[in-house]
Protein backbone atom coordinates (compact mmCIF):
# COMPACT_ATOMS: atom_id res chain seq x y z
CA UNK A 1 0.00 0.00 0.00
CA UNK A 2 1.57 3.24 -1.09
CA UNK A 3 0.39 5.67 1.58
CA UNK A 4 2.24 8.64 0.15
CA UNK A 5 0.40 8.81 -3.16
CA UNK A 6 -2.87 10.25 -4.29
CA UNK A 7 -4.33 11.73 -1.16
CA UNK A 8 -5.16 14.84 -3.19
CA UNK A 9 -6.92 17.49 -1.16
CA UNK A 10 -7.33 15.19 1.83
CA UNK A 11 -5.55 16.55 4.85
CA UNK A 12 -5.12 14.65 8.09
CA UNK A 13 -5.04 17.84 10.14
CA UNK A 14 -8.70 18.44 9.25
CA UNK A 15 -9.72 15.43 11.33
CA UNK A 16 -10.95 15.55 14.88
CA UNK A 17 -8.88 13.58 17.45
CA UNK A 18 -11.66 11.02 17.60
CA UNK A 19 -11.73 10.60 13.83
CA UNK A 20 -7.95 10.25 13.84
CA UNK A 21 -8.19 7.47 16.39
CA UNK A 22 -10.82 5.66 14.36
CA UNK A 23 -8.77 6.08 11.22
CA UNK A 24 -5.70 4.71 12.99
CA UNK A 25 -7.66 1.63 14.00
CA UNK A 26 -9.01 1.26 10.47
CA UNK A 27 -5.48 1.41 9.02
CA UNK A 28 -4.23 -1.17 11.51
CA UNK A 29 -7.02 -3.52 10.44
CA UNK A 30 -6.39 -2.93 6.73
CA UNK A 31 -2.67 -3.56 7.20
CA UNK A 32 -3.47 -6.82 8.98
CA UNK A 33 -5.77 -7.83 6.12
CA UNK A 34 -3.11 -6.93 3.55
CA UNK A 35 -0.56 -9.05 5.40
CA UNK A 36 -2.88 -12.06 5.42
CA UNK A 37 -3.64 -11.61 1.72
CA UNK A 38 0.04 -11.39 0.91
CA UNK A 39 0.60 -14.72 2.70
CA UNK A 40 -2.32 -16.21 0.76
CA UNK A 41 -0.65 -15.07 -2.50
CA UNK A 42 2.61 -16.68 -1.45
CA UNK A 43 0.93 -19.95 -0.41
CA UNK A 44 -1.25 -20.16 -3.53
CA UNK A 45 1.80 -19.70 -5.76
CA UNK A 46 3.90 -22.25 -3.90
CA UNK A 47 1.12 -24.86 -3.54
CA UNK A 48 -0.02 -24.37 -7.16
CA UNK A 49 3.46 -25.40 -8.32
CA UNK A 50 3.26 -28.53 -6.16
CA UNK A 51 -0.37 -29.55 -6.72
CA UNK A 52 -1.40 -28.42 -10.19
CA UNK A 53 0.95 -30.70 -12.05
CA UNK A 54 -1.15 -32.02 -14.92
CA UNK A 55 -2.41 -30.30 -18.05
CA UNK A 56 -5.10 -27.63 -17.49
CA UNK A 57 -8.34 -29.06 -18.85
CA UNK A 58 -10.85 -27.42 -16.53
CA UNK A 59 -11.40 -24.18 -14.67
CA UNK A 60 -12.09 -26.13 -11.48
CA UNK A 61 -9.70 -28.11 -9.33
CA UNK A 62 -10.16 -31.87 -9.55
CA UNK A 63 -10.47 -34.43 -6.74
CA UNK A 64 -6.69 -34.64 -6.43
CA UNK A 65 -5.86 -30.96 -6.75
CA UNK A 66 -8.26 -29.46 -4.21
CA UNK A 67 -7.25 -31.66 -1.23
CA UNK A 68 -3.61 -31.24 -2.29
CA UNK A 69 -3.94 -27.44 -2.08
CA UNK A 70 -5.60 -27.71 1.35
CA UNK A 71 -3.01 -30.15 2.67
CA UNK A 72 -0.25 -27.95 1.29
CA UNK A 73 -1.45 -25.01 3.41
CA UNK A 74 -1.78 -27.15 6.53
CA UNK A 75 1.59 -28.86 6.11
CA UNK A 76 3.31 -25.55 5.41
CA UNK A 77 2.03 -24.16 8.70
CA UNK A 78 3.00 -27.41 10.46
CA UNK A 79 6.50 -27.06 9.04
CA UNK A 80 6.70 -23.47 10.19
CA UNK A 81 5.63 -24.55 13.68
CA UNK A 82 8.19 -27.36 13.69
CA UNK A 83 10.95 -24.93 12.78
CA UNK A 84 9.91 -22.55 15.54
CA UNK A 85 9.69 -25.34 18.13
CA UNK A 86 13.07 -26.71 17.19
CA UNK A 87 14.60 -23.26 17.28
CA UNK A 88 13.24 -22.87 20.77
CA UNK A 89 14.93 -26.17 21.78
CA UNK A 90 18.21 -25.14 20.22
CA UNK A 91 18.16 -21.83 22.02
CA UNK A 92 18.22 -23.71 25.29
CA UNK A 93 21.34 -25.62 24.36
CA UNK A 94 23.53 -22.63 23.58
CA UNK B 1 -25.19 13.85 3.02
CA UNK B 2 -23.96 17.22 4.25
CA UNK B 3 -27.38 18.48 5.19
CA UNK B 4 -28.36 15.20 6.84
CA UNK B 5 -25.21 15.34 8.97
CA UNK B 6 -25.79 18.94 9.97
CA UNK B 7 -29.40 18.31 10.88
CA UNK B 8 -28.22 15.77 13.46
CA UNK B 9 -25.69 18.25 14.79
CA UNK B 10 -22.74 16.23 13.48
CA UNK B 11 -19.69 17.83 12.03
CA UNK B 12 -20.52 16.73 8.54
CA UNK B 13 -17.33 17.90 6.87
CA UNK B 14 -14.86 15.96 9.07
CA UNK B 15 -17.17 12.95 9.08
CA UNK B 16 -16.92 13.02 5.31
CA UNK B 17 -13.15 13.54 5.36
CA UNK B 18 -12.68 10.45 7.53
CA UNK B 19 -14.93 8.50 5.19
CA UNK B 20 -12.92 9.77 2.23
CA UNK B 21 -9.70 8.54 3.82
CA UNK B 22 -11.21 5.14 4.47
CA UNK B 23 -12.51 4.85 0.91
CA UNK B 24 -9.12 5.90 -0.42
CA UNK B 25 -7.28 3.32 1.68
CA UNK B 26 -9.78 0.60 0.86
CA UNK B 27 -9.46 1.39 -2.84
CA UNK B 28 -5.66 1.34 -2.82
CA UNK B 29 -5.69 -1.98 -0.99
CA UNK B 30 -8.08 -3.42 -3.59
CA UNK B 31 -5.87 -2.22 -6.46
CA UNK B 32 -2.75 -3.74 -4.84
CA UNK B 33 -4.62 -6.95 -4.28
CA UNK B 34 -5.85 -7.16 -7.88
CA UNK B 35 -2.38 -6.35 -9.24
CA UNK B 36 -0.77 -9.09 -7.14
CA UNK B 37 -3.33 -11.62 -8.34
CA UNK B 38 -2.90 -10.65 -12.00
CA UNK B 39 0.90 -10.96 -11.67
CA UNK B 40 0.64 -14.43 -10.16
CA UNK B 41 -1.95 -15.64 -12.67
CA UNK B 42 0.12 -14.38 -15.60
CA UNK B 43 3.30 -15.93 -14.30
CA UNK B 44 1.86 -19.34 -13.43
CA UNK B 45 -0.50 -19.67 -16.39
CA UNK B 46 2.13 -18.59 -18.90
CA UNK B 47 4.42 -21.22 -17.48
CA UNK B 48 1.67 -23.84 -17.67
CA UNK B 49 0.03 -22.96 -20.98
CA UNK B 50 2.83 -21.56 -23.16
CA UNK B 51 5.84 -23.84 -22.57
CA UNK B 52 7.09 -23.30 -26.14
CA UNK B 53 6.14 -19.81 -27.35
CA UNK B 54 5.31 -19.82 -31.06
CA UNK B 55 4.59 -17.14 -33.66
CA UNK B 56 1.26 -16.34 -32.06
CA UNK B 57 -0.86 -17.39 -29.11
CA UNK B 58 -2.70 -20.44 -30.43
CA UNK B 59 -6.36 -21.16 -29.83
CA UNK B 60 -5.36 -24.00 -27.52
CA UNK B 61 -3.03 -21.76 -25.53
CA UNK B 62 -5.71 -19.09 -25.19
CA UNK B 63 -8.26 -21.62 -23.94
CA UNK B 64 -5.68 -22.99 -21.51
CA UNK B 65 -4.94 -19.52 -20.15
CA UNK B 66 -8.63 -18.78 -19.61
CA UNK B 67 -9.21 -22.07 -17.78
CA UNK B 68 -5.98 -21.65 -15.86
CA UNK B 69 -7.06 -18.23 -14.66
CA UNK B 70 -10.36 -19.62 -13.36
CA UNK B 71 -8.54 -22.48 -11.68
CA UNK B 72 -5.97 -20.18 -10.11
CA UNK B 73 -8.64 -17.93 -8.62
CA UNK B 74 -10.47 -20.95 -7.29
CA UNK B 75 -7.19 -22.20 -5.79
CA UNK B 76 -6.60 -18.77 -4.25
CA UNK B 77 -10.00 -18.90 -2.56
CA UNK B 78 -9.37 -22.42 -1.28
CA UNK B 79 -6.01 -21.39 0.18
CA UNK B 80 -7.48 -18.24 1.69
CA UNK B 81 -10.29 -20.17 3.38
CA UNK B 82 -7.91 -22.81 4.70
CA UNK B 83 -5.29 -20.34 5.93
CA UNK B 84 -7.82 -18.14 7.72
CA UNK B 85 -9.46 -21.18 9.29
CA UNK B 86 -6.05 -22.28 10.52
CA UNK B 87 -4.97 -18.93 11.96
CA UNK B 88 -8.31 -18.59 13.72
CA UNK B 89 -7.69 -21.90 15.50
CA UNK B 90 -4.78 -20.03 17.14
CA UNK B 91 -2.50 -23.06 16.85
CA UNK B 92 -0.92 -21.69 13.69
Amino acid sequence: MDSSSGTGDLNLTDLSPNDKKELQQFITNEAQKAKIQSTVHYLTDMCWKRCITSKISSGNMDSYERPCMENCVDRYIDSQMTVLKHLEQLRGSF
Amino acid sequence: MDSLGSSFGMNASTQTKKQQWMDKIRQEAAVDQARALIDKVSENCFEKCVPKPGGDLSKGETTCINLCMEKYMSAWNTVSRKYIERIQRKDI
